[in-house]
């Protein structure tokens, strides 16, 4: 049995220690907003938060984040101290029009709230680097103009 | 059953090789006749007035999309056009999937890749089998057609039924946001409130859409209605699917993982586990030609013990084969060799002229060796890698059958399920949940044989198959590995005489429908879409050949975005920069000069050239600027690519392209799709191959097969050309000019011609 906080709330789960927090969400709690793309951390689409850092969560085995929080897409901007952040993040994506398939989105959208949680004000190279997921449709331009949007829009304290 | 499969799918077969080639344009909705008749279900107070949409009693309107969205926006964009007609309220604008049913047939897909003589024979066909297929860059082409005509009569009905009943004139009636006024008397109401009244009325046969000149929602970009689902991460995509059924007692979802044999070709003979029994996680085993599927209570769990199998294969195994002795082979088809014994993985070539005038022969021949000018390139197999793993669920239970896939063609998917599962095509819902990308990957039925026959042994249980990362890249369809020899020869003023496009690589169409039924693999009709962006070019020269040999290959094939277009661009752009750089001309001028008879080419040509200012300067040394020019789907694309070659790595700095798709209906999406495409076609350019070594796929996930990141992508510009020509596709034209202008440019840069890809610099 692992416990662990997601969303805000207690989970209390009977899998192998060794299984990853993806399946785990998506199969033992049926929160399937967070992806499987590669299973080897390559792109980014299981990206959730625990305890507030980005993590890769098809190689993050449960056993790893007992007695944690996760974040993930579902109550990324409902709860916990990234949740205005998320909501910025969130307008800023779809005011950008951002998603097209939208498989990768809810990845990118936990490592932009992560990214944005911390450094209010990044600079290009900062985004850069933090926002490794891949995208197949190739949003990337799209999203360039939402992560602006979303900077200036957390900086003004708006969700 | 099985007779009657064969004989749909071979018709649909037939026209797939001709791809998407010609406009349909101007087909009245009425063409469904007796389909148009279908209306989708309604709940208490609703009305549907044709088959793509109802009005509901609060005056909302739902329109019913029959064609599936892998990201290309396009539940959005019909429901626009139905919307625009309507002059309804985006804001009370909503859409969902539409069952399957004849009325929803793509037409234009089928007819327009038909020879032009068949083409009425094809609507026809189309029309009778009525398949539902989202590919070619077709359905907005397909809608303006039906769709739009028939939202256009449901306006004329509903305007007349509120005239019959205020006792007004009809022509003293208007629209706005979904209701119904009359400006003198200031009356009033809701367009569902006629909704039942219009209903009873006859549609007109032959409706006006309005003009482009009355457009409000057309040729804008409102919010497409698929995104902010997307962005709260609560859009469901195939692999989310949870069946929920309160009547279900068999004990809920299932998992599948499923393992193909390592070798491209080849069966499954026997499968080995340690201690000779499957981990306990096992519920099930299945196995398939080539494949073995494991049932466990969790994907992951499935997955793992797959890990301890051994899988065995044998029959008449792909055991040699390899991408450098393909790629001799291929070298000696081009050099004329067709001798099977020579040609061990390829067979006998078929060499066809697709096309062909004045007289190349004797063009070549008249060219001295000085005046002749010949390059030969290559493109590796590519695979689609959609974000979204393949997967399909199933369920089979008390005789129904329910499938839930992204798939890119739903009556084709019930057609299976049924010869399957050996019951009617009624006795099948098919369910169709967002695509996490397509690219032309989901049109393969694999996965949904594979879900089916673990369905077949769980006692009514649904079971969600999925591959693994590992499986999609080592066991995709890919784009064929494709070789070319370009040859031009030059007239004693030193102009371009001759253009020659020579060819080798496999049709693609018969893979696919070979895979979707072995009794369709065998001779198969002229692939045209071997030589799409290739057989047609709007350049003119005095003498012009388009050949092609067709080859057999141990691997599969398959659509990946623009077919082939996405080569051939490659081997025509950058050969006519090679041609430019030869004649000592500015790739531009060459280009624009021989573009006399092609105004529209020119216009896009000359706008992406002026937007990139094609002159100007660059910022420094190591930067070069190349451009590239493709017509595909009946669209038009010029791109400038700017590039910084550093310590021989490329760096793409800047694409700045020009598109003329006719009419931009929603520019903000072909902005979108243009970048997405070109972004496609530069990964691959710069990054991925598949290879072939002993008869396996070398790479085997995102490390090796590496796609562009966000730090790599470049600055985009597109400029829209509304020419106002017949609407061209969208979802696909960024991809072709995309990596000729980036080799044009690294050329500018470095000047190295790049002739295969990936490109490599060292």
């Amino acid at each position: 049995m692992t416990r662990f906080t997601v969303n805000g709330r207690p989970a209390d789960v009977d899998a192998p220690p060794d299984k990853p927090l993806l399946w785990v969400l998506r199969e033992d709690l049926g929160l399937v907003g967070t992806k499987y793309g590669c299973g080897i951390a390559a792109c980014g689409a299981c990206t959730v938060l625990v305890d507030g850092q980005a993590v890769r969560s098809c190689v993050t085995p449960v056993s790893e984040v007992a007695g944690k929080r996760v974040s993930t897409i579902e109550g990324l901007a409902e709860e916990g101290p990234q949740a205005a952040v998320a909501q910025a993040v969130q307008r800023a994506w779809i005011e950008a029009q951002v998603p097209q398939c939208g498989y990768c989105q809810p990845g990118f959208i936990t490592a932009a709230t992560a990214l944005l949680a911390q450094n209010r004000a990044p600079t290009e190279a900062e985004i850069e680097a933090a926002l490794t997921n891949l995208c197949r449709c190739g949003t990337y331009p799209a999203m360039r103009v939402a992560l602006r949007r979303a900077v200036e829009l957390t900086q003004k304290g708006q969700g | 059953m099985a007779r009657s499969l064969t004989r749909r799918l071979f018709l649909v077969g037939s026209a797939l090789v001709g791809g998407a080639l010609v406009v349909g344009g101007g087909l009245a909705w009425r063409r469904l006749d007796g389909a148009a008749r279908h209306r989708p279900a309604t709940g208490p107070g609703e009305t549907a007035l044709t088959p793509w949409f109802k009005l509901t009693p609060d005056n909302r309107l739902v329109v019913f999309v029959p064609r599936q969205d892998m990201g290309q926006g396009i539940l959005s964009m019909l429901a626009q056009i139905v919307a625009e007609e309507l002059d309804f309220d985006w804001a009370r604008v909503t859409a969902e999937q539409a069952g399957i049913h004849p009325a929803y047939a793509n037409t234009i897909v089928l007819a327009d890749g038909s020879p032009p003589a068949l083409r009425g024979m094809m609507e026809n066909v189309a029309k009778l089998i009525g398949v539902q297929m989202t590919g070619g860059s077709t359905s907005v082409r397909d809608a303006w057609g039906a769709m739009r005509h028939a939202a256009a009569a449901a306006r004329a009905v509903l305007v007349e039924a509120a005239a019959a009943r205020w006792q007004l004139p009809a022509s003293d009636l208007a629209i706005e946001r979904g209701i119904v006024r009359h400006a003198a008397s200031g009356r009033a109401a809701p367009l569902a409130e006629f909704a039942t009244d219009a209903a009873a009325r006859a549609l007109p046969g032959s409706p006006t859409p309005k003009p482009p000149a009355a457009w409000r929602l057309l040729g804008t970009s409102p919010l497409r209605l698929d995104i902010p689902d997307k962005v709260r991460g609560v859009a469901r995509f195939g692999i989310d699917v949870r069946p929920q059924d309160t009547t279900d007692t068999t004990g809920g979802l299932l998992y599948a993982a499923v393992r193909h044999i390592p070798l491209v070709r080849g069966e499954l003979q026997d499968v080995r586990w340690p201690g000779g029994k499957p981990p306990p996680a096992v519920l099930h085993e299945v196995r398939g030609r080539d494949w073995l599927a494991v049932i466990a209570k969790s994907w992951w769990e499935a997955e793992r013990a797959l890990g301890q199998a051994e899988l065995v294969a044998g029959g008449a195994s792909a055991t040699t084969v390899s991408s450098a002795r393909l790629r001799a082979q291929y070298r000696a088809v081009l050099d004329g060799e067709d001798d099977p014994k020579k040609l061990p993985d390829l067979g006998r070539p078929i060499r066809r002229v697709f096309n062909a005038y004045g007289d190349p022969d004797r063009a070549l021949a008249a060219a001295a060796e000085k005046a002749r000018f010949s390059a030969d390139y290559a493109v590796p197999f590519l695979a689609h890698v959609p974000m979204e793993p393949l997967n399909c669920t199933a369920r089979i239970r008390e005789g129904k059958v329910d499938v839930w896939v992204g798939n890119q063609a739903p009556t084709i998917v019930q057609w299976l399920a049924a010869g399957v599962c050996d019951v009617p095509a009624e006795a099948v819902t098919v369910h169709t949940p967002w695509l996490g990308g397509g690219f032309g990957r989901r049109f393969d039925l694999e996965v949904i044989r594979q879900a089916l026959a673990c369905a077949k042994v769980t006692d009514g249980r649904p079971v969600q198959l999925i591959w693994s990362r590992r499986e999609d890249i080592q066991h995709d369809a890919y784009r064929p590995m494709v070789a070319a020899r370009m040859t031009a020869t030059f007239d004693a003023a030193g102009q371009i005489a001759l253009w020659q496009h020579e060819m080798v690589g496999p049709s693609v169409s018969k893979s696919v429908m070979g895979r979707m039924n072995p009794m369709l693999a065998g001779d198969y009709p002229p692939d045209v879409t071997n030589a799409e962006g290739a057989m047609h070019l709007p350049y003119r020269f005095a003498h012009f050949r388009c050949r092609h040999a067709q080859v057999d290959l141990p691997v599969p094939t398959g659509y990946w975005r623009s077919v082939g277009n996405g080569y051939n661009a490659f081997f025509v752009e950058t050969f006519i920069d090679e041609l430019a750089q030869a004649m000592k001309r500015d790739p531009y001028l060459l280009r624009r000069e021989l573009l006399a008879e092609a105004p529209r080419h020119r216009a896009v040509l000359e706008a992406a050239v002026s937007a990139a200012r094609w002159n100007a300067p660059l910022p420094g040394m190591g930067w070069g600027r190349g451009l590239a020019l493709a017509e595909s789907f009946k669209s038009i694309v010029a791109m400038v690519v700017d590039v910084e070659v550093i310590d021989q790595k490329v760096h793409v700095r800047r694409v700045v392209s020009a598109v003329d798709c006719g009419r931009a209906l929603d520019p903000g999406n072909v902005r979108a799709q243009i970048a997405g495409g070109a972004i496609m076609g530069l990964t691959a350019a710069l990054k991925d191959a598949i290879t072939l070594e002993e008869g396996r796929v070398v790479q085997s996930n995102l490390h090796d097969y590496p796609l562009m990141t966000l730090a790599e992508c470049p600055h985009f510009e597109t400029v829209i050309v509304n020419s106002g020509a017949a609407l061209g596709g969208v979802g696909e034209i960024g991809v072709p000019p995309a990596a000729p202008a980036l080799g044009n440019a690294i050329f500018a840069a470095t000047g190295k011609r790049l002739r295969e890809m990936p490109f490599r610099l060292t």
